[in-house]
């Protein structure tokens, strides 16, 4: 390390606790990471310490730039590997609760996963609406208990919002009322983000 | 499995949309968030473990979780943040993890490659510089690097993974840091 600091220092970088104005690495590190506060006169005004924060500032704005370098370097996803991960999350359904069907067959029912993957393809019948998270309010497990869906959305750019969020409830509607015989009460949609439409000749 | 979707209507979805859905337990949005994401962890993850072992298992262990706990996931919108912390989680699991069987075992460990002199001697801009610097390192003092300069880990959420004292951290972090600039110094 001798001849290390010895090279740094006629480079004008020294590290140490006597090119530091009795300051050591460790504290100027902490004092980089919190954003130089409180204010530290005794390092401010050290021009060893000013040194070695600017080449810690250096080596800290390199960091995003080379880990950046290392993910674009990593190789495209490994498709056996995929398949394997994708068959334990299968194993997994979310099933959630189950909703009660009356029927003259007997006690008959559906998933709360399998209603929600019905109020996501609603999104079939409005071009470029993509629903994220759905809600289910209420006590789904009680016959004709009255639920509200809460439903997450990102809305198309370029066509009205309001527009998107009546058509897509009067869809989920029309599905809930088809396939369930939950009593909804209301639709309540948050739209939070808007997304462009991938131009047709981009479309994979 | 029936596939809700055509891949391409959601593949640019924004990510609470996919993670809201996933949460829901739709697996076509949780494959493009892994095919998003993974390279990120991967990296992530290579730059934890011992010269970059088992980056496969612990990136799908990861995954693994994530797809078990997306429904607790509080802001869907942080997805990204979250799968980085799981994954350090899963890589740190999985150095202790050996380290134990290896002690039970006795055997001796396969020696890390850590030491790339070649890489060292092709290095020309201050970034190669960086990378040949980094893999120089101590693993313990990488490991703690990488934690807070990729992971974003506060000193204390890295005593806490590594179970080091706080102050063990602080001394590993400057001599890290110490190392990196005397190399990079030297190459500019």
């Amino acid at each position: 390390m001798t001849d290390e600091r010895d090279a740094l220092r006629r480079e004008g970088i020294g590290l140490e606790p006597e090119d530091l104005d009795g300051q050591s690495m460790e504290r100027l590190s902490e004092y980089l990471d919190a954003g130089r506060t409180p204010p530290d006169p005794a390092i401010d005004n050290s021009p060893g310490c000013q040194i070695a924060l600017d080449a810690l500032e250096r080596l800290r704005g390199l960091t995003p730039r080379l880990f950046a370098d290392d993910v674009a370097a990593e190789p495209a996803v490994d498709e056996g590997w995929m398949a394997g991960l994708m068959g334990l999350i299968a194993l997994d359904a979310r099933a959630g609760r189950r909703i009660p069907i009356s029927s003259e067959f007997g006690d008959l029912g559906i998933t709360e996963g399998a209603v929600r993957g019905e109020i996501r393809a609603a999104e079939a019948a409005v071009p470029g609406a993509l629903i994220g998270r759905t809600r289910l309010h209420g006590d789904v497990t009680v016959p004709g208990a009255s639920v509200r869906v809460a439903l997450d959305v990102s809305a198309p750019y370029g066509v009205p919002i309001d527009d998107t969020v009546g058509r897509l409830r009067a869809e989920v509607w029309r599905r809930l009322r088809d396939h369930t015989e939950l009593t909804i009460e209301g639709i309540d949609i948050t739209v939070h983000d808007i997304h462009l439409l991938p131009s047709p000749e981009e479309e994979r | 499995m029936t596939r809700e979707h055509e891949p391409s209507a959601l593949a640019d979805a924004d990510d609470r949309t996919l993670a809201g859905r996933a949460a829901d337990g739709d697996t076509a949005a949780f494959a493009i968030i892994v095919r998003r994401y993974t390279p990120m962890m991967r990296a992530y993850a290579r730059k934890i473990l011992p010269g970059g072992a088992d980056v496969d298992d612990v990136v799908q262990e990861a995954f693994i979780t994530a797809w078990q706990k997306l429904p607790s996931l509080d802001d869907p919108a942080r997805v990204k943040s979250w799968l980085m912390r799981i994954t350090s989680r899963k890589a740190v699991d999985r150095i202790r993890a050996r380290r134990e069987s290896d002690d039970i075992d006795a055997v001796d460990p396969a020696a890390p490659e850590v030491a790339t002199p070649a890489r060292v001697a092709e290095a020309r801009s201050s970034l190669e510089a960086l990378r040949a610097a980094l893999a120089e390192l101590p693993e313990d003092q990488r490991q703690c690097w990488t934690l807070r300069e990729i992971g974003g880990y506060t000193y204390e959420e890295i005593a806490e993974q590594l179970d080091l004292p706080v102050s063990t951290v602080r001394g590993m972090l400057a001599r890290a840091r110490k190392t990196l600039i005397v190399r990079m110094e030297q190459w500019r």
